[in-house]
C-alpha cells in the first residue's frame, strides 16, 4: 500500500516538477494587433518596428528573473472583423497576458470591449481619439490624446500674436473629426475667436471654395485637422490663392509627418504642429533610440515607432513589477508606472491616459523639414 | 457510478468553450456573410447586377443601432424592424433604377451607397466619421444561423417553385421571358426588396455583435466583397454563394500562419478559382421535376 502511494505520488509529482521548471523557462506571451497590410499599413509597420527594437533590449536582460517576452503580432488589415478575430486568437489560443495596439481608435472601439471583458490589459500606442480609455478598466494608452497636445500648440500660436482662427477638417475620417472637435473646444478655452469652420473630404483635391471663403474673413490662423495628404493639398492650394506669412497655419496630429514637407515643399513652411516626440530631441535616451533604430531598420524612426518602443518597455517593466505573468497583477502594476523613455517622463492617470504633457514639443516647418519652434 | 461526461451536467467542456470563444466572432461572421451572399444571390438570380447590398446592410445596421440605443427597444423587436428602412429605400430606389440594366444599374446602386455614406458622415445622429460605439452585444450565434437557415430554406423552396423557373428564365433572357408572360419588372422589384430584407437583417446582426459601427464599413469596398461571395461560389443554387462567402471569410484567418504573404496567397487562391471555375465553385443548377 505504502509503496503504491509512493509510486502514485511520484507519478503525480514528476510531471508537476517538470511543469514548474518548464514554466520558469517559458517565454511570456504578449500579443499585438496592428495594421500590417492595406492602405494604412505604414503606421502598423512603424509600430511593429518600434516594438521589435524594444523587445530585443528587454529580452537581453529578461523579465521576472530571466524569462523572455514572446511578442506575437497579428494583422488587422485595418478591418474591424479581422482585428476582432486577431484579438480573440491572441487571447484564446496564444494565451497572451497583455495586448499592445490596435492602430486606429475606431479599431479600439471594436476590440477594446472584448479584451476588457476578458480582463486582459490592452495598451493603445497610437489611439488618440476621445473616449478610448473610457471603454473599460483594462484599456490603457500611451499616446497623448489630441486634447493634451493641442493646448500646447495653440498657446504657442497665441504667443506669436494669433487672436482669430478658422478651422478646416476632413469630415470623413474619425481621427480628423475627433482632432477638430478637440481643436474647437481648446480654441474656445484658451480664448481664440473662431471665425469659420469648413469641411472637406480626405480624397478631395480642390479646396478653393473653402479657402476663398476663409480668405475674405482674414483670420490670423488656420487650424487643419486631416491626414497628411489632404493637409498638404490644402497648404499648396492656399499658397496659390495668396495666403502668405501673415496667416499662421496650425496642424493637428496628422500634419506631424515628414511626408508633409515631401509633398507640399516650401508651401508648408511656417506651419506649426505639436508633437509628443521629435527625432532631434537631445536627451541621451532618445539619441540612443534613434541610433539603434537606424542601425537595425536603415531608416529614421517616426513618432509611431517611438510611441510603441516606449509602450513595450512600459509593459515589460510592469510585468517585472507584478512579479508574475498574470494579467490582473500586470494591470495593477501598469497603473503604478513611473518610467522615463524616449517620449519623456511617463505615468498613467487613474483614467489610464498619459499623465504628463511635458514631452510635447512644438515644431515648425522650415525648408520642407521640421525644426523645434524657438 | 455515473460516467464523468454524464456527471458534468452537460456543460460545454473547457477546451471546446475556449475554442468557441476564440473563434466566436469568426463563426458569427460566417453566418452574417452567408446572409449577405444570399442578398446578392436574389438579385443576381433574376439577372440584375445591383450592388446596393452594402448600402442596405448599412441602413439595417444604423437603424437598428439607433432603435437599441435611443429608443431602448428589445432585440426581438429590433431584429425584425431592422429590415423596414432598407425595404423602404429599396422601394423608393427600385422603381426608377430598375429601368436600368447591366453595368448602369451597378453604377446607380453604387451611387446609393456613396450618398448614404455622405449622410452618415454629415448628420450628427449617426456619429459622423467617429461612428457609433458602445453597442450592446445582443446578437447570439443561434439567431444568426437561424436566420441563415431560414433564408436558405425559403430561397430553396422559391427556387424550386414556378417563381424559380421564371427567375431562371429572366436570368437567361429577360425579353424572351417577358414574351412568355413573366412579369419581369414585378419579379425584379420583388428580388430587390428580398435583397434589402436579407442585407438589413445581416446589418442588424453584425452591428449587435461587435459594439462599433462606422460609415466606411458600408461603402464601395464591402459592396464588391459581397459581390465576390456570389462570384466565387456561383449562383446556380442558394447554397453556392453561401459557400463562396464562407471560403472568403475563412481564408484570411486560415492563412494567418503565412503572416507577410497572407494577402498574396489569398489573392492567388481567388484568381485560380475564378480562372478555372468561371461558373463558381458550385456551378450546377437546381434540379426540378418535369412540369
Amino acid at each position: 500500500m505504502l509503496r503504491r502511494t509512493l509510486l502514485a505520488t511520484l507519478l503525480i509529482a514528476t510531471p508537476v516538477l517538470a511543469q514548474t521548471s518548464a514554466v520558469m523557462a517559458q517565454p511570456i506571451p504578449v500579443g499585438s494587433v496592428e495594421i500590417l497590410s492595406g492602405p494604412a499599413a505604414a503606421y502598423g509597420i512603424a509600430i511593429k518596428s518600434g516594438m521589435e527594437l524594444a523587445l530585443d533590449e528587454v529580452n537581453a536582460k529578461g523579465v521576472l528573473g530571466g524569462r523572455k517576452i514572446a511578442l506575437i503580432v497579428e494583422d488587422s488589415a485595418g478591418q474591424k472583423d479581422q482585428g476582432l478575430n486577431a484579438a480573440r486568437k491572441l487571447i484564446g489560443r496564444d494565451k497572451v497576458i497583455a495586448i499592445i495596439g490596435p492602430t486606429l481608435s475606431t479599431e479600439m472601439f471594436a476590440i477594446g470591449p472584448v479584451v476588457n471583458e476578458r480582463k486582459i490589459p490592452i495598451i493603445g500606442t497610437s489611439t488618440t481619439a476621445t473616449g478610448v480609455t473610457a471603454i473599460g478598466d483594462y484599456v490603457f494608452r500611451t499616446s497623448l490624446p489630441e486634447s493634451d497636445v493641442l493646448p500646447v500648440t495653440l498657446k504657442a500660436a497665441m504667443a506669436r500674436g494669433v487672436k482669430t482662427i478658422a478651422l478646416m477638417y476632413a469630415n470623413d475620417e474619425a481621427f480628423a473629426k475627433s482632432g477638430f472637435e478637440v481643436m474647437k473646444a481648446t480654441a474656445d478655452k484658451v480664448g481664440l475667436k473662431i471665425v469659420a469652420i469648413e469641411t472637406f473630404g480626405s480624397k478631395d483635391s480642390d479646396f478653393s471654395a473653402q479657402l476663398t471663403k476663409i480668405k475674405a474673413l482674414k483670420p490670423d490662423a488656420i487650424g487643419l485637422s486631416a491626414l497628411v495628404e489632404p493637409t498638404a493639398g490644402v497648404l499648396l492650394q492656399a499658397r496659390q490663392l495668396g495666403f502668405g506669412k501673415e496667416t499662421q497655419f496650425i496642424g493637428g496630429n496628422g500634419a506631424n509627418s515628414p511626408k508633409l514637407g515631401e509633398i507640399a515643399g516650401p508651401a508648408a513652411d511656417g506651419l506649426i504642429v505639436g508633437s509628443p516626440w521629435f527625432i532631434a530631441k537631445k536627451d541621451q535616451v532618445n539619441a540612443d533610440f534613434v541610433a539603434a533604430f537606424r542601425a537595425r531598420f536603415n531608416k529614421d524612426p517616426d513618432q509611431f515607432a517611438a510611441q510603441s518602443y516606449d509602450a513595450l518597455k512600459i509593459l515589460a517593466a510592469a510585468i517585472d513589477r507584478a512579479g508574475a505573468a498574470d494579467s490582473e497583477k500586470v494591470r495593477d502594476a501598469l497603473l503604478k508606472t513611473d518610467y522615463s523613455g524616449v517620449m519623456g517622463a511617463f505615468q498613467f492617470t487613474p483614467g489610464r491616459d498619459p499623465a504628463s504633457t511635458s514631452g510635447v514639443v512644438v515644431l515648425t516647418m522650415q525648408g520642407g523639414k521640421f525644426v523645434v519652434l524657438e | 457510478m455515473m460516467p464523468a461526461w454524464l456527471a458534468s451536467d452537460w456543460t460545454i467542456p473547457a477546451g471546446l468553450d475556449d475554442f468557441l470563444w476564440t473563434y466566436g466572432h469568426l463563426i458569427n461572421s460566417l453566418g452574417i456573410n452567408g446572409l449577405l451572399a444570399l442578398s446578392m444571390y436574389v438579385v443576381l438570380a433574376v439577372g440584375q447586377l445591383s450592388l446596393g447590398q452594402a448600402a442596405f446592410m448599412g441602413l439595417g445596421a444604423y437603424s437598428s443601432v439607433l432603435m437599441t440605443l435611443t429608443l431602448k427597444l428589445p432585440f426581438y423587436v429590433v431584429l425584425p424592424a431592422s429590415c423596414l428602412v432598407p425595404v423602404l429605400f429599396a422601394l423608393a430606389v427600385g422603381v426608377p433604377t430598375l429601368r436600368l440594366s447591366g453595368v448602369y444599374l451597378a453604377i446607380a446602386t453604387i451611387g446609393l451607397g456613396e450618398v448614404l455614406r455622405a449622410l452618415y458622415l454629415n448628420v450628427d445622429v449617426f456619429g459622423g466619421a467617429l461612428g457609433i460605439n458602445g453597442i450592446p452585444e445582443r446578437a447570439q450565434t443561434w439567431m444568426i444561423f437561424g436566420m441563415l437557415i431560414l433564408a436558405l430554406l425559403g430561397l430553396w423552396l422559391v427556387g424550386r417553385s414556378r417563381i424559380g423557373r421564371a427567375m431562371e428564365a429572366m436570368r437567361e433572357d429577360a425579353t424572351a421571358a417577358a414574351v412568355m408572360g413573366v412579369n419581369v419588372p414585378g419579379y425584379q422589384l420583388g428580388a430587390l426588396v428580398a435583397s434589402a430584407v436579407l442585407a438589413g437583417i445581416a446589418g442588424c446582426l453584425s452591428a449587435h455583435q461587435s459594439s462599433f459601427i462606422g460609415p466606411n464599413e458600408y461603402g464601395f469596398e464591402p459592396a464588391v466583397t459581397i459581390l465576390s461571395f456570389a462570384l466565387l461560389g456561383g449562383i446556380g443554387t442558394p447554397v453556392a454563394p453561401v459557400v463562396g462567402a464562407w471560403i472568403l471569410t475563412l481564408l484570411p484567418e486560415l492563412l494567418r500562419g503565412f503572416s507577410d504573404l497572407r494577402l498574396v496567397f489569398n489573392g492567388l487562391i481567388i484568381v485560380v478559382a475564378v480562372l478555372f471555375l468561371p461558373h463558381g465553385l458550385l456551378g450546377w443548377r437546381m434540379r426540378r421535376r418535369a412540369a
